[in-house]
Order: structure tokens, then sequence, then C-alpha cells
């Protein structure tokens, strides 16, 4: 069995809009891989061809330019959509029907009989939390009550591959949290996710690797450790003087007062060790030393600065 | 068939959830049950009266629900995007345009059956029967009612609900005169004739689905006495069929190619 469970080899997608089929280049060029049983996280910031990726390898829309792979096999396939859950951006469902009667259809349309449907539809909606909202219409769902049915209808299928589109856009810090774990409970259960998003602590807290995309183009992909741990920002010292005083500092370095004594901010060049040892030598007392490495959102502001500067 | 039928049963439950059909179908009853009062009007031709009445509300008020379901079920889909989620699902696109239909053409035949129920209703109070002649005549208006769905199912798989609506009126108004226009054409110089009667090839022959009063193998027919044969309800009904399933198969083409964006 491959261990690649999705592939998006150089895919593009130019839209013709309007009376003069004015040309939007949505993506520009898109190529990644997800493995099996990871969580990956797909990153961009608003508009920056996140949801037509995904609606490429969903096979909603065509790519004007490249190939995608689900499950080994082309988009859109649906021996590879069997083993397939999609959750939309701002999901709109039938608001006439019941949580009930919606997964019900879901699971007709994967050949799901009569009795397993019931049983599965049950399973979900206590999964998701919405027993007793059971017999209620969609319509009076809140956001974040149509965001869980979603899921739950991305599951109805019992697929390999979970695809969500933005889970936790509109949804509160709670609800945000129950997707999260959500997500990681499918992978404990050996199932893959792929989900899109620019909110980066949640990212953090799952992903195992990801993509991130600007403008239509992705600039980086890879496990986060690997993108991030690198790269070394600063080191910050914090100190409290000794009689003597403080040594020369290094250069680039800043000092600011804090209730400990000194935060002294060192630059990635600077010579850590010696810096110790000299302040050591002249009797200061050593609170803390933290490397101060890149965050995901270091990571992204300086992938989109990039881009802009490379856009101008 | 399990993905083409719950479409299709989704579509009806959709419709038979929505206002605006049950207030359509409550003129037409209304129409049908006005027929009594008018035939009150009239010297002994209350019945005749009733059944000209009634086949006509059935007739106009098929065609209009028929439009309304065809351009705003699928259309809906596309708008709400309850497609997204249901395209990337195990399911064709053709599937989803067939099943779409078939609940469409399913909500049609309930509401025609409650329309034709009200007209019988109304011709027992009339101490008249719902014979044949009306079975028939009420068949061939619900072929026709399927195959203006087809047409506004085409329309709406690429144009906006209001062109989608017009263009498929528009068809059946065309369809229903073509007796009309190719009599036209006849007393017109040749290029006119030409165009005319490749047009009138072209669409749809409705008149063929109303044709009481019309003259049918040189002979006038009418709901009054024994209408149509036999082998004109079966090649009316194939005819129908066929042009319905093309109008559906190049819709389905258009669906197939389509991004949803």
């Amino acid at each position: 069995m491959s261990d690649v469970v999705l592939r998006a080899d150089d895919l593009a997608k130019t839209f013709r809009l309007g009376f003069f089929r004015k040309r939007i280049e949505a993506v520009k060029q898109a190529s990644f891989e997800v493995r099996r049983g990871e969580i990956f996280g797909y990153l961009g910031p608003n508009g920056s061809g996140k949801t037509t990726t995904l609606k490429m390898l969903m096979g909603l829309v065509f790519p004007s330019r490249g190939r995608a792979e689900v499950l080994g096999r082309p988009v859109p396939d649906r021996r590879a959509k069997r083993r397939l859950g999609y959750l939309p951006e701002s999901p709109y469902f039938y608001d006439y029907l019941t949580p009930e009667e919606f997964l019900d259809l879901v699971g007709a349309l994967f050949d799901v009989k009569r009795a397993e449907r019931r049983a599965r539809a049950d399973r979900l909606i206590e999964r998701v939390g919405l027993s007793s909202a059971r017999g209620r219409p969609l319509r009076k769902f809140s956001k974040g009550m149509l965001q869980r049915i979603g899921i739950a209808q991305s599951l109805m299928g019992e697929p390999e591959l979970v695809v969500l589109d933005e889970p936790m856009t509109g949804l509160d810090p709670i609800g945000r949290k129950e997707i999260r774990d959500l997500m990681l409970d499918l992978k404990r259960e050996g199932r893959t996710v792929l989900y899109s998003t620019h909110i980066l602590p949640d990212v953090e807290m799952t992903c195992d690797r990801v993509a991130m995309i600007f403008a239509g183009r992705i600039r980086s992909v890879g496990p986060l450790s690997q993108l991030l741990t690198a790269r070394l920002l600063s080191t910050e010292v914090c100190l409290r003087p000794g009689a003597a005083g403080l040594p020369e500092l290094p250069a680039g370095a800043r000092k600011s007062e804090n209730p400990d004594g000194l935060l002294i901010d060192l630059p990635a060049n600077a010579d850590v060790d010696a810096f110790l040892r000299a302040v050591l030598a002249a009797g200061a007392r050593v609170h803390s030393l933290t490397p101060r490495r890149e965050s995901l959102e270091d990571l992204f502001v300086r992938e989109a600065a990039n881009q802009d500067q490379g856009a101008a | 068939m399990r993905r083409i039928q719950a479409i299709a049963w989704n579509t009806f439950r959709e419709a038979v959830r929505n206002k605006i059909l049950y207030s359509l179908l409550f003129f037409a009853v209304l129409i049908i049950l006005s027929a009594l009062a008018m035939g009150n009007l009239t010297l002994h031709e209350e019945i005749r009266m009733t059944r000209d009445i009634g086949l006509f509300g059935i007739d106009a008020f098929g065609v209009i629900i028929a439009v309304f379901v065809g351009v705003n079920l699928l259309y809906k889909e596309l708008d709400l995007k309850t497609v997204y989620t249901i395209l990337p699902k195990p399911l064709h696109r053709w599937e989803f345009v067939l099943g779409k239909w078939l609940g469409m053409l399913l909500t049609l035949a309930v509401q025609m059956g409650v329309m034709a129920l009200v007209l019988g209703v109304t011709l027992w109070l009339q101490e008249a029967q719902f014979d044949a002649p009306m079975v028939k005549a009420v068949w061939l208006l619900f072929v026709n009612v399927m195959l203006v769905t087809s047409i506004a199912v085409f329309f709406s798989a690429f144009s906006s609900p209001f062109l989608s609506g017009f263009f498929a009126l528009g068809c059946f108004l065309v369809g229903r005169s073509v007796p009309d226009i190719r009599a036209l054409a006849a007393k017109l110089g040749p290029l006119a004739k030409t165009v005319l009667e490749t047009g009138c090839t072209l669409m749809p022959n409705m008149h063929l689905f109303y044709p009481s009063g019309a003259i049918v193998g040189a002979e006038e027919v009418s709901v009054h006495r024994d209408f149509v044969s036999a082998s004109y309800l079966l090649t009316t009904t194939g005819y129908g069929v066929a042009y319905s399933l093309i109008v559906l198969i190049l819709a389905m083409l258009i669906f197939r190619k389509r991004d949803f964006v």
C-alpha cells in the first residue's frame, strides 16, 4: 500500500470572469504530497488559493494545468471518492433536513445499506455531540453545530482520507478545541487528515507536516519541526548583574529591564558561550537562557513578506 | 441506483417542504373548482365547461410548476453551494442531474395527480365521470410537463434562474404554437418558410400534447368524445420521452464540464 494518499503535481487554475473573460490566476503552482496517517495543514492567508486547490483535489474544479491523485487514482475517480470524506468551506447543507435525514442521504450516496446508515448516523451524531438536536432541522443550527454535522457527514463513508476546508473558521475557542481533538482522534484511528486554515496556533498543535501557499504559489512544504527549528532567531538571557556590572554586549544585542533584572536579547550569530563566560566572570547571576526559535507565525509572516517583495 | 434514488427522494422532499408550490397548487385547485360556478352560467354545458377548465388548469399550472421546479431546484444547489458537499461523494455528475430530474418528475406527478383528483371530484359532483379520454388527456399533459422540466433543467445547467425560466417558458409557448407557425410559414417566401420550418422541426412540438379541438389523422379530436387513439398516445409519449432525454443528456454534458467555483 502506497505511503502517499494524496498528490498534487504542479496544479494551476486560471478562471476567466466577466464579459471580457478577464484572467484570474487563483492557483499558479501547487505541488505537495500527503502521507498516510498524518495530519497535514494547508496554510495560507485569505484569497491565497487554498480552497481552489482543495476543490481541484475534490473534482469540483478542473485544473488548468497539472494533475492530482487521491488514494492512488486520478481525480475525480469514484472509487477514490468512496474512501474520501470532505467538508467544504462554510458548509451549506439542505436546511430542511434533520441531522438524521441528512446523514442518511449521505450514507445512501456511499451505497451504504439502510440499517448500517442508521447505525453510522447514530454513532456520528453522538460523536460530534449533536444527540440533543438530532430531530431539529438544520436551518435552526448555529454555525458551530453546522460545522459539527459537516464533520459527521465527512465521516459517513468511513474514509481513509478526510479533507476539511477551513474547519475552524467561525468557531469559538471551545469549538476549535473540539475540532482539533477530533482530528487527533481521527489520526489515532489511522485516518489521514488534510485541512486548510489560516489559524496558526491550531496548526502548531495538530499538524505533522504543512504546505504554505501565498498568492497561488506554494512556498514551503515539510514537517513543522524541519521548517521551524532550523532557524534560531535570537537567544534571550535573563540575569541580575554583579557588582562589576555588565561586560560589553555583542554587536546587535539589545538590553531591557524586567522584574528579575535585565533581559539581554542576543542576535542569532552571537557567541552565546563567550557572553555567558564574561557575565559570570563579572559576578552576574543568570536566571534563564532561552533560545528563541522561529514560530510558525514568524515563518508565515516572512514568507508573506518574501511573496510581497517578489510581486513588487 | 441507490444514489440516484437518494438524490431524487431528497429533491422530492425539498419540493414538498416548499411553500410556494403549495400556493401554486392551491390556485390550480381554485381554478378547477371555479368550473362549478362557471358551469352554472352555461346552458346544459356544465360538464363540458368543467372538463375544459379543469384540463386548462392542469395544463397551465403543470407548466408553471414544471418551470419553477426545473429552474429552481437545480439552481438552488449551485446558489446555496449544497453541491459542494454532494458532488465529492462517490457519485457521477450525470447521476446527480438524473436524480434531480426524477425527483422533479415525482413532484410534478404528485401535483398533477392532486389536480386530476380534484377535477375528478368536481366531475363526480356533477354526476359525470373522469373517463378514459380525460385520463389520456392528463397523461399527455404530464408528458408535456416532463419535457418542459427537461428544458428548464437544461437551461439552469448554465444560466440564471430568470433567464432559464424565460427560455423554458418561451420554448413552451413556441412549441405549443408549432401548427400556427407552420401555417404562417406556408404563406411566406421560400427563405422565411425554410427558416420557420427548420425552427419548427428543431423545437419540441408541444401542440401534440394538447390536441383537443385539433385535426389528427383527418379527424377532429376532442376530450368530449373518444379523444386520441392508443397509437397516438404511444407515439406522442415516445416523442416526449425521447426529446426529454436528449435535452437531459445535453444538460448532463454541460454539468459534467462545469467548474463549481
